[in-house]
């Protein structure tokens, strides 16, 4: 996902630092641009783009590398720690009875995800529901209902109600024996007031623990109005980026993770239940820089 | 250079164009032109502009917004045909199949394209494709219902190619003008779907593929466009969700790399929020001319 391409190019960028003990000007600039064509092409929106090249330019003219470094451990260690200060840590999910709003965007797999989180909780010995409020897409409540079948979890629906907020009320009644409470909801995006106005009303219902937003790993500079717009309306702590089996690379997870103060929870790798990992930042960010165990080279320097 | 310099015009030098090229560039990313995609139609405007002359009153900034939304028209105008005189002059039934990635919106696009049809005096079936995902079969059969269409279905599980030509042999025996074909969504990057997806074309052999895709994607939209080309030919584009964003990138994108042209806008989740795709007014909104 995003960083991928950051870590081949930033590979062949630093080459050209190798030996050297102090940097340039140039030598900076080289690298901030194709930190920048790295993250642009990596969907990240082009605002936040500049902002971290810009943090990252002045830091590395700036800083006095401390002793005995070289320039290229510099640079590295200065963009892991910009990165982690983007990515942070993954969304806490204490193991324990709690309540999960999903929200976003049509499409962007949130029904899917919900069974997943759900096969997800059982395996961790939790026993999960699912509540299907889509009262709007055809299909969406047989679509969540064989779903849970195929991660064997609890599930509530109403294939004949039409109100989403009253499904969520009896929902959780009904799985009140449930521990963990995944609520999916249908799609809609930012400029659907009416239906931002529903979700408002699902969450002041649920009272969720945790509210995530599902998000494609290929959506583009939209995600930032669309995650602003959510967290105003409901509160985002977390997100879920989905279809990372594909080739996209989920920047706009992190301008999302960015404009909401939050983090990434999970990410989705297919269309099964079992298609589901565990967001973990620090090998994935030194896995993705692919320069061996950043962090511990940004402990050392 | 004399000569222009004689009637008061300027020759525009490498150097005026850098800064004007470079924010058109973050404008194309920023509006999810896909990076590549955005560096060769700058080029096409720095060859252009490079040695033209231009009059001491007007800005060279200017001058390369122009030949941008020339050159951008140029892209999105593309193989542009009328849909609908393609399908007053095919033998029928037409054969229409949609593919995409997943949750694009090929399921809703093809409950539209119905009502489209419908209102123009032709008559569908809707063949489903999709024996793959859950709840496939109820979403298109309530959708179904709900225009009053003949859904073709199978069992999940199913051969996609067989339920599409079966929707073909209904249509023939039933003197139906138009066969609309849904496929699962699949990334481009399942090899195992990608063939059953060059399989479904070669079985079928449909009169039109159209590929959907959804306004909102950024980068990656060059990427799946490409390979779904390859994998079956497509004819025509439709991008989903244009009400969700209208910054439309991933038009120009996918023009670009496929050379076919975009057809038709998605523009909300009812049966006629669908929209024939007009070139110069996204190129406008790109170019923020309203
Ligand atoms: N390959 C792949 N497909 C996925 C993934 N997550 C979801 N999908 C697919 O994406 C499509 C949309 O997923 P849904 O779960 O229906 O999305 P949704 O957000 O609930 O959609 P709406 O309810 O219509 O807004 C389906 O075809 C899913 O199978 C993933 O991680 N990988
Ligand atoms: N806002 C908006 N939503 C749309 C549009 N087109 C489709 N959708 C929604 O997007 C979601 C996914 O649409 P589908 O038609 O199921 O997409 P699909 O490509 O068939 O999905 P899979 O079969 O799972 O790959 C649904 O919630 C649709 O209502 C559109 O133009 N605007
Ligand atoms: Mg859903
Ligand atoms: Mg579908």
């Amino acid at each position: 996902m995003v960083l991928d391409d950051l870590g081949s190019s930033l590979r062949d960028t630093m080459d050209t630092l190798r030996g050297k003990s102090r940097l340039d000007e140039a030598d900076v600039e080289e690298v901030v641009r194709e930190i920048q064509r790295s993250l642009l092409s990596a969907d990240v929106d082009v605002g936040l783009v500049m902002e971290l090249s810009d943090s990252i330019e002045t830091r590395a003219l700036e800083e006095e590398p401390p002793g005995g470094t070289t320039a290229r451990d510099h640079v590295l260690k200065i963009v892991y720690e910009e990165m982690v200060g983007l990515i942070g840590e993954s969304t806490e999910l204490p193991l324990q009875e709690q309540t999960i709003l999903l929200a976003g965007l049509q499409g962007s797999g949130k029904t899917t995800s919900a069974a997943k989180m759900a096969w997800w909780f059982s395996k961790k010995g939790l026993r999960p529901a699912v509540i299907q409020t889509d009262t709007f897409r055809p299909g969406a409540y047989d679509q969540a209902k064989q779903m849970t079948e195929d991660a064997e979890v609890q599930f509530y629906g109403d294939p004949d109600a039409d109100d989403p907020v009253q499904i969520a009320r009896d929902g959780l009644e009904a799985t009140s024996d449930a521990e963990v409470h995944i609520v999916d909801t249908a799609g809609r995006h930012a400029l659907e007031d009416d239906l931002i106005a529903e979700i408002e009303e699902i969450d002041s219902v649920v009272d969720p623990d945790r509210s995530l937003l599902v998000l494609d790993a290929a959506i583009g500079q939209g995600a930032k109005d669309q995650a602003q717009r959510f967290e105003e309306s409901i509160g985002i702590d977390g997100v879920v980026i989905t279809k990372l089996d594909g080739t996209a690379k989920g920047g706009g997870a992190l301008t999302a993770v960015n404009e909401t103060g939050s983090s990434i929870a999970f990410l989705g790798t297919g269309e099964t239940v079992q298609d589901i990992e565990r967001f973990e930042p620090n090998g994935f960010i030194s896995r993705l820089l692919g320069m061996g165990d950043l962090k511990q080279l940004s402990e050392r320097v | 250079r004399a000569k222009a310099f004689a009637t008061g015009k300027v020759i525009i030098e490498e150097e005026d164009l850098q800064e004007p090229l470079r924010d058109l560039e973050f404008a194309l990313l920023g509006s999810d032109v896909e990076m590549t995609v955005a560096e060769e139609i700058l080029d096409t405007v720095r060859e252009k502009m490079l040695g033209e002359a231009r009059a001491q009153i007007e800005t060279t900034d200017q001058l390369v917004t122009e030949a941008l939304h020339d050159a951008l028209l140029e892209v999105i105008s593309v193989g542009q045909f009328d849909f609908e005189e393609r399908i007053a002059a095919a033998d029928k039934p037409v054969t229409v199949v949609f593919t995409g990635v997943n949750g694009v919106g090929k399921t809703t696009t093809i409950a539209k394209l119905s009502e489209w049809l419908e209102d123009r005096g032709y008559s569908s079936v809707l063949a489903n494709g999709d024996t793959y995902r859950a709840g496939a079969n109820e979403q298109i059969g309530e959708h179904a219902d709900a225009l009053g269409r003949k859904l073709i279905a199978h069992d999940k599980g199913g051969d996609p190619a067989a339920v599409i030509y079966d929707g073909v042999e209904y249509a023939d025996a039933n003197d139906i003008d138009v066969v609309l074909g849904d496929t699962a969504g699949r990334l481009h990057t399942s090899n195992d779907l990608m063939a059953q997806l060059e399989k479904i074309d070669r079985v079928v052999e449909p009169d039109l593929t159209l590929f959907v895709d959804e306004s909102v994607a950024g980068q990656d939209a060059v990427r799946r466009a490409t390979e779904f080309n390859d994998a079956a030919e497509i004819d025509g584009v439709v991008l989903s969700k244009a009400d969700a964003d209208s910054s439309g990138g991933a038009a120009i994108s996918i023009a670009y790399v496929t050379g076919k042209p975009v057809l038709f806008l998605g523009t909300g989740q009812e049966y006629d929020d669908l929209v024939q795709f007009d070139p110069e007014a996204l190129v406008d909104e790109l170019l923020g001319e309203e």
